[in-house]
């Protein structure tokens, strides 16, 4: 039997009704403190999505759809359920009470209505009491961003804290500041003069917010993005990370031009922020970056010119699966032009590491890992068979083969084989392939 | 230093006293020692007339007590020189141009001027001026409004005809008065060629009021035959404030009339972060004269140094300033990445737009490199 016993002060405790506050606040009678009036004007379906809370007293869920009830029926068994969902239950031809799972005696449904106005109630309470809360911290939003108009100096800093702190914890924020006009206003504060301490606070607030085309053009002008490359050198991680998703927002603009990214500083600053072993977040971020930044063909020389692919092909080794892939794609698209195939077969490190990758961690990976190889054995066949050879390639390349890959892998897979073996007598090639007799 | 060289004992000679007085100097040495250590060394450099010791005087004037009477009085003398080198400079080379260009008059000045200029001249190459008096303020403004002279400024660039030449022939009048005591505008302007080395020690006062930081600024002379004695100062140093004035992109050189002096600039600073003694040292660079370039880039096409011949303007007015500006930037930039190998990966390269005669400008700029070097120093110390 469900009992109704005092637990936790607010009434979200997730099991039952918690039965001191139901009687303060009103809810099993009463209506003083604010208004019973108001709650009935207010649709209960619009209020139950609106709030979209977690912990719900377990006797307002209907067992059935496990969702509030709107419109609660009571069966002969004194269980409780939707009337939609019990009633869909009936027409699939069942006569039972689908918790008790007895037969029903009588196939009378009684509409609960006391069960109805506990849980408009309480709704009305929690949708209340959330709007309340919203409007403060709405308040406290337009507040902070007319301080902002008039502060300098420390006290800015500490406005732009407040409201990082309000942006970060309250959804309804994020839509109050851009509707004020706050993201000018912030953007304004960027500038070549701009001290780190603003610019990081700045930067941590706009990466929350939904920039639109004319803001984030605006947020692309040299100044502000010398700013912020500046603190994607030399900030602390958080500010990194910030900065570094940021600039892959500004990117997403259809407008984008390619020249905002095409910088020494920036590119140099990503490679830092991915090989910081301490902060493998970073990395995350840093790799992304570089992906969305290598998918311009125009910059792609530019980046092998940082010196990032043999930094990238070093650091292989070391990364988990999503870094990984991002890694290798990366590497893919540089090995489209002439000085990104020519950096990975300078680079020692490349073919070992791209065999050890192949059919190790996802189909993707394996992918690129051949699309590299083949780059680069095409560039040099000889000696690069040579070195792939010895590393077990061939033995990887068979099982590409007579894996359940996409046809396109096992068909470069097989060419790639073919090149190798090119330079070999069979004999010796088998012998390298490590193959055990029964395959062979 | 002989009482510190023999320490070992003269027999019974030796004094208490004495060893008393060797110890207290060891002692003292060891804290200066220790304080230097503090003390972050600054190296401005850069090719002669980017702007390093205003840069140096603004410094000055922000974080010391400023010029005392006695210094800007002393300031008065180089102010009266530069109008003479001026005007002597101006009337030369309307002279020379007359000469190259022989068919026109442009470049011819008036009659009566032509006396006036010739006796300018005469006084602009002594080894000492005199005094401006109001005769000779007269005398100067009749030839500086003089069109030949006008025409011959507007190819200024082709001469070595100083920065401040249109601040001082403003303010000529000013200049000239009996009881005249230079402003601090006066002395920024005022243009005196650095040759041996100057230093001055400061503590920028933060936010927070707590000092700390120390600095010691160096400033040195830009010309060639200058170059020589900034190895000495080389070693310690915590960053290199290297000035290069962007808007000299149609100037030749003092020392060398056929060599452009951005392409100078150019191969200086590619020779600077060479040096080895850099390895680990922070380089802002300042581009300098802001202001001139503003004015200039509308009227004098970028391309016509060879460094920027790639250059495509694409708007007008202002935003092609800034766009000029940012492809200066990038060309800086990529020169530095140029030159940097593995074992300057960590090193701090900051680009800094700078217009050395605006106090509150470099001011604002000094605020970020103290800010960038602290947060160096946190880095290095491993707290960052």
């Amino acid at each position: 039997m469900p009992v109704l016993f005092s637990s936790r002060r607010d009434g979200a405790d997730g099991q039952v009704l918690d039965l001191y506050t139901a009687i303060k606040d009103g809810v099993l009678g009463g209506g003083v403190g604010f208004g019973g009036g108001f709650a009935e004007k207010l649709d209960l379906k619009k209020m139950i999505e609106e709030l979209n809370l977690c912990e719900i007293p377990s006797v307002f869920i209907c067992p059935i759809s496990l969702e509030p009830m709107e419109d609660p029926v009571t069966l002969c068994t004194g269980q409780t359920y939707e009337r939609s969902n019990i009633l869909k239950w009936f027409s699939l031809g069942h006569f039972t009470c689908p918790t008790t799972m007895q037969e029903l005696w009588d196939d009378s449904i009684t509409p609960n209505n006391t069960l109805q106005k506990l849980i408009h109630t309480w709704f009305s309470q929690m949708y209340f009491q959330m709007k309340k809360r919203s409007e403060d911290v709405q308040g406290m939003t337009s507040e902070i961003l007319d301080t902002l108009k008039t502060v300098k100096g420390r006290a800015r800093v500490q406005s732009l804290k407040n409201l990082r702190e309000l942006v970060t914890t309250h959804v309804i924020v994020r839509k109050t500041v851009v509707d004020k006009g706050g993201v000018s206003l912030l953007s304004s504060l960027l500038g070549p003069y701009t001290s780190h301490a603003i610019g990081s606070e700045v930067v941590s607030i706009l990466v929350h917010l939904n920039l639109d085309s004319s803001s984030r053009l605006n947020l692309m002008q040299p100044a502000k993005i010398s700013l912020i490359v500046d603190m994607l050198n030399e900030g602390s991680i958080e500010t990194k990370i910030n900065c570094t998703r940021l600039i892959g927002l500004l990117m997403e603009e259809t407008n984008f031009q390619v020249e905002i990214v095409s910088s020494h500083s920036l590119l140099v600053a990503l490679m830092r922020l991915v090989k910081d072993k301490r902060h493998p977040s970073g990395s995350l971020h840093g790799l992304s970056l570089i992906k969305s930044i290598c998918a311009h063909e125009q910059v792609r020389s530019l980046i092998v010119s940082t010196g990032a692919v043999p930094q990238l092909v070093e650091l292989l080794p070391s990364l988990k699966h999503d870094c990984l892939e991002l890694a290798l794609f990366i590497l893919d698209d540089l090995s489209t032009v002439n000085e990104g195939k020519q950096a990975l077969s300078d680079c020692s490190s490349t073919i070992p590491n791209m065999v050890r990758v192949l059919m190790r961690v996802s189909e993707s990976c394996t992918q690129h890992a051949l699309s590299i190889l083949w780059s680069i054995c095409k560039l040099s066949p000889q000696e690069c068979s040579l070195v792939a050879v010895d590393v077990g390639l061939a033995a990887k390349l068979l099982l590409v083969i007579q894996s359940g890959c996409d046809p396109s892998l096992k068909q470069q897979s097989a060419e790639l084989l073919k090149l190798c073996s090119l330079n070999y007598s069979d004999s010796i090639f088998f012998s390298k392939c490590k193959l055990t007799r029964t395959i062979q | 230093m002989g009482l510190l060289c023999s320490r070992h004992k003269r027999g019974n000679q030796a004094t208490t006293e004495e060893n008393d007085q060797a110890a207290e100097i060891e002692r003292r040495i060891e804290q200066e020692t220790k304080a230097e250590k503090h003390i972050r060394k600054l190296l401005l450099l850069g090719a002669g007339e980017s702007g390093k010791s205003t840069i140096f005087k603004q410094i000055k004037l922000l974080f010391q007590t400023g010029f005392d009477e006695r210094e800007l009085q002393s300031y008065i003398s180089v102010i009266h020189a530069n109008v003479y080198q001026t005007i002597k400079i101006l009337h030369d080379g309307a002279k020379e141009l007359a000469l190259s260009e022989a068919g026109s008059s442009k470049y011819e000045l008036s009659v009566d001027n032509k006396e006036i200029g010739e006796k300018l001249s005469d006084i602009g190459g002594r080894l000492d001026y005199p005094r401006l008096t109001e005769e000779l303020v007269q005398d100067i403004l009749k030839v500086w409004r003089d069109p030949a002279i006008q025409e011959t400024y507007t190819r200024g660039n082709e001469l070595q005809v100083p920065d401040c030449a249109d601040y001082f022939m403003e303010n000529l009048q000013r200049l000239s008065e009996a009881n005249y005591i230079p402003t601090k505008e006066d002395v920024l302007h005022a243009r005196v060629r650095t040759t041996g080395v100057v230093e001055t020690q400061f503590s920028p006062v933060g936010e927070n009021k707590k000092s700390g930081e120390v600095y010691r600024l160096y400033d040195v002379g830009g010309q060639r035959n200058e170059r020589r004695k900034w190895i000495h100062l080389f070693d310690g140093v915590t960053a290199v404030i290297f000035c290069a004035a962007i808007s000299e992109y149609d100037q030749t050189l003092f020392e060398d009339e056929n060599r452009n002096r951005i392409m100078e600039t150019k191969e200086l600073f590619e020779w600077v972060l060479k040096q080895k003694c850099f390895e680990k040292t922070s380089f802002m660079l300042f581009l300098n004269k802001f202001d001139i370039f503003e004015k200039k880039v509308s009227k004098v096409p970028l391309n016509v140094c060879e460094w920027f011949k790639d250059y495509q303007p694409v708007s007008t007015g202002k935003q092609e300033v800034e766009h000029a500006y940012e492809f200066v930037k990038k060309k800086f930039e990529e020169l530095y990445y140029q030159n940097v190998t593995c074992d300057h990966q960590d090193r701090v390269f900051k680009i800094y737009r700078t217009t050395a005669l605006d106090q509150k400008l470099v001011k604002k700029t000094f605020k970020l490199v103290d800010e960038t070097l602290r947060r160096r120093n946190l880095f290095e110390a491993g707290l960052l």
